[in-house]
C-alpha cells in the first residue's frame, strides 16, 4: 500500500473519513508544510535585517560627517570622505597604518615568497577556467593580501611602527592559531574516556564565561610588576627592573596570552561537542584493523571535524578583530600606541567626539574583514565542507 | 532513544522573565508642608564610592526637609561623559541634574544643554556663594560670564613628600621641579618603608587614557604661564596658536622624561590608583596628585604612612616663557609678577573639581528643586564636613573649610599633617597664577587623543621631543580649524575670562 | 550501553599516554584556576595589603576581611543586587529566544534550498530604508509602514525579473554572520537612537531584542554545522511515515544534536550574559547589568581591585553552575541506537 505523505493511511481501515473536516486537516498541513521553509528562516531573518539596518546606514551616514557643538544642540556637517582620507593618507596615517621602514632582508624574502604564491594561485585559477567572476573576486583577495603583506613587512621591519590595522592583523593571525591548536588538542584529551573528565570540562570553559571588561582586569592584576602574584618569579629572573609594558612586543605579548586565555574555551568546547558527535563505528573499524592513534585521527577524526574547525575559525577571527578591552585596560593601548588595536583606535577618538573618525575606522575595519571573510568562505570552508563529505 | 527536550522549562523560564519585567510604576510618598513634595529629580554621577556617597548619603535627609526625591543615577567614570551627552544631545532628557566636571562645560555649555544659574547662585543667601575662592567661582564655575555649576570639590594638583625622610635627612620640599628631581634621584632605590625591598623616588601616573596628561601639564605649567590665570597656558590668547613649540615645552618635556628614571620601572603603565596605592604604602619619596593622598594617607585600611606625609604647592621654575620668542628667560619682578623668592608657580586647577549643573530642558519645578539640592549639598554645613571626610572625594574649595582645623581633626589627621595639606592646598587656590585646564569645545580632542597620545609615544620612545611638540601642534591646529579657527579663539578668551 | 571496543593490552605505553594526558590536562587547569584563586584572595585583602605587593594565603601572609563583601552586599544591597537580577533575566530570556529562533534558521538553512531573487531583496531593503526615512521626517507610522509594504509588493517581481541574480544558503548565511564584523562602537549611537524613538530605553526588552539580533548569526552558523552532520536518513524516514517538517525537527532533529544545542547555548548565554556596551547605552537606572558595575569600579582613584573581585566572582557563579549542569549533555552515546534498525 503507497505510504500516504501527509499521514498514515486509513484506507480499507473502515475508518475513513472523507468529511470536509478531514480534507481541511490535510489541505492546512500541506500548506504548513509548504511554509515550512520560510517559517523556519524567516523570524530570524527578519530580525536581524531590521534591527541592523538602521544603525549601518546611520553609521555610515556619521562616517561622513563631523560632528559640532552649536548653540541650541549639535551639528552635523557633511565632510565626505575626508575621514577615510586622514586615516589612509592623512595626518592619522602613522596611527592607523604605521610608520613605514625599510624591510630586513628576511622581511624581503617574506614579501617575495608571498608575491609569488599569490601568483601561483591567481595562473593555477586562470587556468582552470573559473571565469571572470572568479577571477575578478581572486585578483581582489590578492591585491588585499598583497598590500596587507607589504604593510606587515614594512612596518614590522626595525625602525617602523605598525599601526592599529598592522597590529590588529597580528593579533588576529597569532591568537587564532594558537587558540585553535590549544582548543583542539584540549578537545581531543578530553574527549578521551579519562576518569575525571567531567571536571576538566567544566574547569576549561570558566575562562570564557568571565566578563570581557573582568577579564582585561583581572589580568592587569596579574601582570603587574610589583603587585602581581608573579613578583617572586620576575624576582628570581632578575626582572624586577624590568617591565614588559616598556616593550612593545612584550605588552603584545600580554595581550595574546590574555585573549588566548580567554577565548580557547570557546574552540574547546565546539570541537569537543563535535567529537563527541562523531560515529564511532569508523574508529572502532579502524583500531580493529590495526592503525594507529595518529592515523585515526588523520584520517577519520580531523576530517569529520573539519567543517565545524573551518566554522568555529570564521566565527573566532571575526570576533577577534574587534578586540579592545584586553589592550585598554592592561596599557590603555600602550607603551605610546603598540597595542592598540582598530576598535580600541576607534573607541578613543569616539570619546573624544571624533564620531566621524571612529565610524570610518569601523567601516574600514568591516572592508577588511568582509573580504577576508569572502575569501576564507570560498576557499577554504567550501574546501573542508567538501572534504568532509 | 528519545530525550525530553526541557521545552517546559523554556517556556517557564520565558514566563518568568516576562514577569519579572514588568514593574509598575512606585508612586513617591505625599510630603508634609515641604514645598517639592512630589517631585523626583533624577541626578547623575559616576559610580563611587567618591562623589556618588555623599549625595546617596544626604538624599534622604533633603527629602525630609524638603520632600524632594533625588534619584542618583551612576554609571561607570569613563562613560559618564558619553551618557551624559547622548542622553541631552538626542533630548531624551532622562538626566535633570548632573554632577560632573566643569571642562566639559566647553561642551554642554556652548551647546545650550544647561541651565544659567547666575541668578539663582546670588539670590541662594545658604549657599554662602562667596565663601567659595574666587577661582571657582570666577573661572571654574562660568562660561561667557555667566554661572552655570555650583562647585561641590576644589580640585588641584600638588606635591607630597615624606616628610620623616626629609626632615631626617634636613631636605626642604622642593621648591621647584630640579629641587624635585634632586630629592627623588635620591631617594630612588632606597629602602623606604622598611619591608626590604628597594622603593622609588618618585611615583607619578603616566599612564595613557588615565588623566597622566594632566600631571605632565602640572610640570609644563610653570614654565608656560606666568602672569595670571588669564594669560592662559594652552595657546596663544591673541592668534590661537598652541604653546607647545618652545624653549618651555622642551624643558617640561625633558623634565618629564627625567621622571621617569626614578620611579617604579612600569610607571608607563601606572594610573592615580597604582601610584596612590604605593605612596600610601610608604614606597615612594615623593608624589604628584590632587587631593586625595592626603585623606588616604591618614586612614588606616589604606596606609602605612599614617602622619608621615606632607604637601606643598606643586613646583615652579626661575625660567619661563617668553611668548613673543619662544624662548625661556629668567624670572624677574616683570616675567614673574606672581613670583615667590623668585620661583614662579602655577598651580593646575586639572580637571576642574566636580560640579554640580542642571539640565536647561528639564522641568521649572525639577530644575527648582534640583538646584535647591545642589545648594544644600554644597552649603557650608553640609560640604564642610564632607571636605574633611577621604570616602566622599571632595576636597576643599571655600574659605571657611580652611580656617577650622577641629573638623579636620575629627577626621583623624593630625595638627602637623593638616596645617601642611591645607596650607599646600591653600596657598594652591590662592595663587593668582593658578592655571584653567582647558575648556574650549572638544577639549576631549585636544587633551585626551593628541596630547595623551603624543605624551605615551614620547615616553615610551616612539617620539623624539621634537616630534612630539610638531605632533601636538598639528593635531591642534587642525583640530581648531576644522571647527572654525576665530570660533575657538573667541571660545578660549571666553574661557579665560578675557573681555577686550 | 556495553562498551564495544575490543579489549586491547593496556602496555606501559598506554599508561604512559594516560599519564601525560593528566599532566597536560592539569597543566591547563592550574592556568585557569590560579587566576580565579587570585581573584578571590584579592576580594578578602584590604586596599593596604594589595597594593604592599603580593600576598598568596589567606592567614598566613595576610589578615583576610570581609569588607569588600560586606560593601557589596550590604552597602550596596539593592545596586548590586538590580543589576544582578537584570542580568540574569536579560541573558535567559534572551538565549532562549535566540537558541529557538536560531536553531530553526540553522534547520532551514541545512536542509531546504532557498534562492531569493537578488532583485526581489534589493526591494525590500530600498522599501525598509523609504519606511525608515519617512518615518523619521515624522510621516505617522502605519502611513509610513503602508506605503513600503506597498512598494515592495509592487516593485519585487520586476525587479526580480530585471535582475536575474539569484542568491543561496551560503549567501544568506555570510550576510548573517557578517553582522558581527562591525565593532560595537560604531553602532551604539544609532542603535540608543532607535530604541529612544521606540520608547524602549532603560528597559530589559530593549536589552534583550539586541541580544537577540547581534547573537542569532553565531547560534544559526554554529547550529548549521551540527545539523549538516546529522544522518539525513532519519528525516527521510519520519517523513516517510507522515510526520510533518515541524515535528520532524522538534521530535527528532533537535534532541539528536543536543550536544551541539547544549554548546551554542551555553555561548549564546556567555555573550548576553557579559555584553557591555550595549548595556551602558541603553540602561540608565533600572534596567543596568553586571557587567556595568564591575566597569564602575574603575573610578576616579583607579580600579578598586577589591570591589571588582568580589563583582567578577559573583557575576561567573550562576554561569559556571548551569555549565555544570548541562556539561552531561555534551556527552557521547546519545546517538547510539538511533540511526540503527
Amino acid at each position: 500500500m503507497p505510504a500516504h505523505p501527509r499521514g498514515p493511511s486509513l484506507a480499507g481501515t473502515g475508518l475513513e473519513l472523507p468529511s470536509p473536516l478531514a480534507r481541511l486537516r490535510r489541505e492546512t498541513s500541506a500548506l504548513l508544510d509548504r511554509l515550512a521553509p520560510t517559517a523556519f528562516l524567516g523570524p530570524a531573518v527578519l530580525i536581524v535585517l531590521l534591527f541592523s539596518l538602521f544603525p549601518l546606514v546611520l553609521s555610515l551616514y556619521i562616517s561622513l560627517v563631523q560632528l559640532q557643538f552649536v548653540p541650541g544642540g549639535f551639528h552635523l556637517s557633511v565632510v565626505g570622505l575626508r575621514n577615510y582620507l586622514t586615516l589612509l593618507v592623512g595626518s592619522d596615517r602613522q596611527e592607523f597604518l604605521g610608520a613605514l621602514a625599510r624591510p630586513s632582508p628576511a622581511g624581503w624574502a617574506v614579501l617575495a615568497g608571498e608575491l609569488a604564491l599569490l601568483l601561483l594561485w591567481l595562473g593555477r585559477a586562470a587556468q582552470a577556467r573559473v571565469g571572470p567572476r572568479g577571477l575578478l573576486g581572486r585578483g581582489a583577495v590578492a591585491v588585499l593580501l598583497g598590500a596587507a603583506g607589504w604593510l606587515l613587512v614594512h612596518t614590522l621591519a626595525p625602525g617602523g611602527r605598525p599601526g592599529s590595522l598592522v597590529v590588529t592583523l597580528v593579533y588576529v593571525g597569532a591568537g587564532v592559531s594558537v587558540q585553535y591548536l590549544l582548543g583542539l588538542g584540549l578537545a581531543l584529551l578530553c574527549a578521551q574516556s579519562l576518569p575525571g573528565r567531567r571536571f576538566f570540562r567544566v574547569v576549561f570553559l570558566l575562562p570564557m564565561m568571565i566578563t570581557p571588561v573582568g577579564v582585561a582586569y583581572l589580568f592587569r592584576m596579574l601582570t603587574d610588576t610589583s603587585k602581581g602574584p608573579f613578583y617572586p618569579l620576575w624576582k628570581l629572573l632578575g626582572l624586577s627592573n624590568f617591565s614588559w609594558v616598556n616593550d612593545p612586543w612584550g605588552a603584545r605579548i600580554a595581550v595574546l596570552i590574555g585573549d588566548t586565555w580567554q577565548w580557547t574555551p570557546f574552540i574547546f568546547i565546539v570541537l569537543l561537542a563535535a567529537l563527541e558527535s562523531l560515529p564511532q563505528e569508523p574508529v572502532e573499524a579502524a583500531v580493529v584493523d590495526g592503525a594507529s592513534g595518529w592515523q585515526v585521527f588523520r584520517s577519520i577524526t580531523l576530517p569529520g571535524i573539519l567543517p565545524v574547525s573551518s566554522t568555529v575559525i570564521l566565527i573566532r577571527m571575526i570576533e577577534a578583530f574587534k578586540i579592545v578591552d584586553l589592550p585598554n585596560v592592561l596599557t590603555s593601548g600602550g607603551p605610546g600606541t603598540a597595542t592598540e588595536s582598530l576598535t580600541l583606535h576607534a573607541y578613543v577618538i569616539w570619546r573624544a567626539l571624533d564620531i566621524g573618525g571612529s565610524a570610518a575606522i569601523a567601516y574600514l575595519l568591516l572592508l577588511v574583514v568582509t573580504i577576508l571573510a569572502v575569501a576564507y568562505v570560498q576557499l577554504v570552508h567550501r574546501r573542508a565542507l567538501e572534504a568532509a563529505s | 532513544m528519545r530525550r525530553v527536550v526541557p521545552y517546559r522549562l523554556l517556556v517557564a523560564l520565558l514566563a518568568a522573565a516576562a514577569v519579572a519585567s514588568f514593574h509598575p510604576e512606585v508612586s513617591p510618598p505625599a510630603g508634609a508642608a515641604a514645598p517639592y513634595a512630589g517631585i523626583t529629580v533624577n541626578l547623575v554621577t559616576f559610580t563611587g564610592p567618591q562623589i556618588a556617597e555623599p549625595l546617596q548619603r544626604r538624599a534622604p535627609d533633603f527629602q525630609k526637609l524638603t520632600g524632594a526625591r533625588i534619584n542618583v543615577i551612576t554609571v561607570p567614570f569613563s562613560d559618564l561623559y558619553e551618557k551624559i551627552l547622548t542622553d541631552f544631545a538626542t533630548r531624551t532628557n532622562s538626566y535633570d541634574a548632573i554632577v560632573f566636571d566643569p571642562q566639559w562645560m566647553g561642551d554642554f555649555a556652548s551647546a545650550g544643554y544647561l541651565e544659567d544659574l547666575t541668578n539663582r547662585v546670588k539670590a541662594d543667601k545658604e549657599l554662602r556663594w562667596d565663601d567659595i575662592l574666587p577661582y571657582f567661582r570666577n573661572f571654574s564655575a562660568t562660561y561667557n560670564g555667566r554661572v552655570y555649576t555650583i562647585p561641590l570639590d576644589g580640585d588641584v594638583q600638588m606635591v607630597y613628600y615624606r616628610s620623616d625622610l626629609l626632615e631626617r635627612d634636613h631636605l626642604a620640599p622642593p621648591a621647584t621641579w630640579d629641587d624635585y628631581l634632586a630629592i627623588a634621584k635620591r631617594y630612588n632605590g632606597q629602602d623606604l618603608n622598611g619591608d626590604g625591598k628597594p622603593d622609588y623616588g618618585s611615583c607619578i601616573a603616566m599612564k595613557r587614557s588615565a588623566q597622566s596628561y594632566w600631571m605632565f601639564w602640572s610640570v609644563a605649567a610653570p614654565f608656560l604661564q606666568s602672569r595670571g590665570t588669564s594669560e592662559g597656558s594652552f595657546f596663544d590668547t591673541r592668534t590661537m596658536t598652541p604653546l607647545v613649540r618652545n624653549e618651555a615645552f622642551r624643558a617640561a618635556l625633558d623634565v618629564y622624561k627625567e621622571l621617569t628614571r626614578y620611579g617604579p620601572p612600569d610607571q608607563l603603565n601606572l594610573d592615580v590608583g597604582d601610584t596612590r596605592g604605593l605612596f600610601t604604602a610608604g614606597r615612594c619619596a615623593l608624589s604628584l596628585d590632587w587631593g586625595d593622598i592626603g585623606t588616604l594617607a591618614i586612614d588606616r585600611t589604606t596606609s602605612k604612612v599614617i602622619d608621615k606625609v606632607g604637601a606643598v604647592v606643586t613646583p615652579g621654575t626661575r625660567r619661563v616663557l617668553d611668548r613673543a620668542t619662544g624662548k625661556l628667560v629668567p624670572c624677574t619682578a616683570h616675567t614673574c609678577p606672581y613670583a615667590t623668592h623668585g620661583v614662579n608657580h602655577a598651580p593646575f586647577a586639572a580637571f576642574g573639581g566636580w560640579s554640580c549643573a542642571i539640565n536647561h530642558a528639564a522641568k521649572p519645578r525639577v530644575k527648582d528643586a534640583a538646584f535647591a539640592f545642589c545648594a544644600y549639598m554644597s552649603a557650608p554645613a553640609q560640604s564642610n564636613v564632607d571636605v574633611t571626610l577621604g570616602k566622599t572625594g571632595f576636597n576643599p574649595y571655600r574659605r571657611s573649610q580652611f580656617t577650622n582645623l577641629s573638623l579636620w581633626l575629627k577626621a583623624g589627621f593630625s595638627e602637623k599633617a593638616a596645617k601642611s595639606y591645607l596650607g599646600a592646598i591653600e596657598a594652591s587656590l590662592r595663587s593668582p597664577n593658578m592655571v584653567l585646564d582647558l575648556r574650549i569645545p572638544q577639549n576631549a580632542y585636544y587633551e585626551g587623543v593628541v596630547l595623551d597620545t603624543a605624551l605615551a609615544e614620547f615616553l615610551a620612545g616612539q617620539l623624539t621631543a621634537e616630534q612630539t611638540m610638531k605632533q601636538i601642534e598639528d593635531g591642534w591646529n587642525k583640530k581648531t580649524d576644522e571647527l572654525g579657527r576665530a570660533k575657538m579663539l573667541a571660545s578660549y578668551r571666553a574661557s579665560l575670562n578675557i573681555t577686550r | 550501553m556495553t562498551d564495544l571496543r575490543p579489549r586491547k593490552r593496556r602496555g606501559p605505553g598506554h599508561v604512559l599516554a594516560r599519564g601525560a594526558s593528566y599532566v597536560a590536562l592539569s597543566a591547563w587547569a592550574f592556568l585557569v584556576l590560579f587566576p580565579l584563586y587570585w581573584l578571590l584572595v584579592t576580594s578578602l585583602k584590604e586596599p593596604i595589603d594589595v597594593y604592599s605587593g603580593p600576598f598568596y594565603v589567606p592567614f598566613v601572609d595576610f589578615h583576610p576581611t570581609l569588607s569588600a563583601w560586606r560593601y557589596i552586599f550590604v552597602d550596596l544591597r539593592n545596586d548590586t543586587l538590580r543589576p544582578y537580577a537584570n542580568t540574569v533575566v536579560v541573558a535567559l530570556t534572551s538565549t532562549g529566544i535566540t537558541l529557538l529562533l536560531g536553531a530553526t534558521a540553522a534547520y532551514g538553512l541545512a536542509r531546504f534550498s532557498y534562492r531569493p531573487r537578488l532583485g526581489g531583496v534589493l526591494m525590500f531593503l530600498a522599501a525598509v530604508v523609504v519606511a525608515l526615512v519617512a518615518g523619521s521626517l515624522d510621516v505617522p507610522w502605519p502611513a509610513a509602514v503602508a506605503g513600503a509594504t506597498g512598494l515592495f509588493l509592487l516593485g519585487r517581481a520586476s525587479a526580480g525579473r530585471r535582475i536575474p541574480v539569484a542568491l543561496g544558503n551560503d549567501d544568506i548565511a555570510f550576510w548573517m554572520i557578517s553582522q558581527r564584523i562591525l565593532p560595537p562602537v560604531a553602532v551604539v549611537i544609532p542603535v540608543y537612537v532607535l530604541f529612544q524613538r521606540l520608547h524602549l530605553l532603560d528597559t530589559r526588552t530593549a536589552l534583550v531584542a539586541t541580544y537577540v539580533a547581534t547573537n542569532l548569526p553565531l547560534v544559526v552558523w554554529l547550529m548549521r554545522d551540527y545539523f549538516r552532520s546529522l544522518p539525513v536518513e532519519l528525516e527521510e524516514c519520519a517523513a516517510v511515515d507522515g510526520a510533518s517538517r515541524y515535528r520532524i525537527f522538534w521530535s527528532i532533529v533537535l534532541p539528536s544534536s543536543l550536544p551541539g544545542l547544549v554548546a551554542t547555548f551555553l555561548f549564546a548565554l556567555v555573550f548576553a550574559w557579559n555584553e557591555y556596551l550595549f548595556a551602558l547605552f541603553l540602561t540608565s537606572a533600572r534596567a543596568q547589568t553586571l557587567p556595568l558595575t564591575i566597569a564602575a569600579q574603575n573610578a576616579t582613584r583607579g580600579p578598586q581591585w577589591w570591589y571588582m573581585s568580589v563583582l567578577i566572582l559573583i557575576m561567573i557563579v550562576p554561569v559556571i553552575a548551569m555549565a555544570i549542569v548541562l556539561e552531561r549533555y555534551i556527552a557521547r552515546g546519545l546517538l547510539v541506537g538511533a540511526v540503527k534498525g
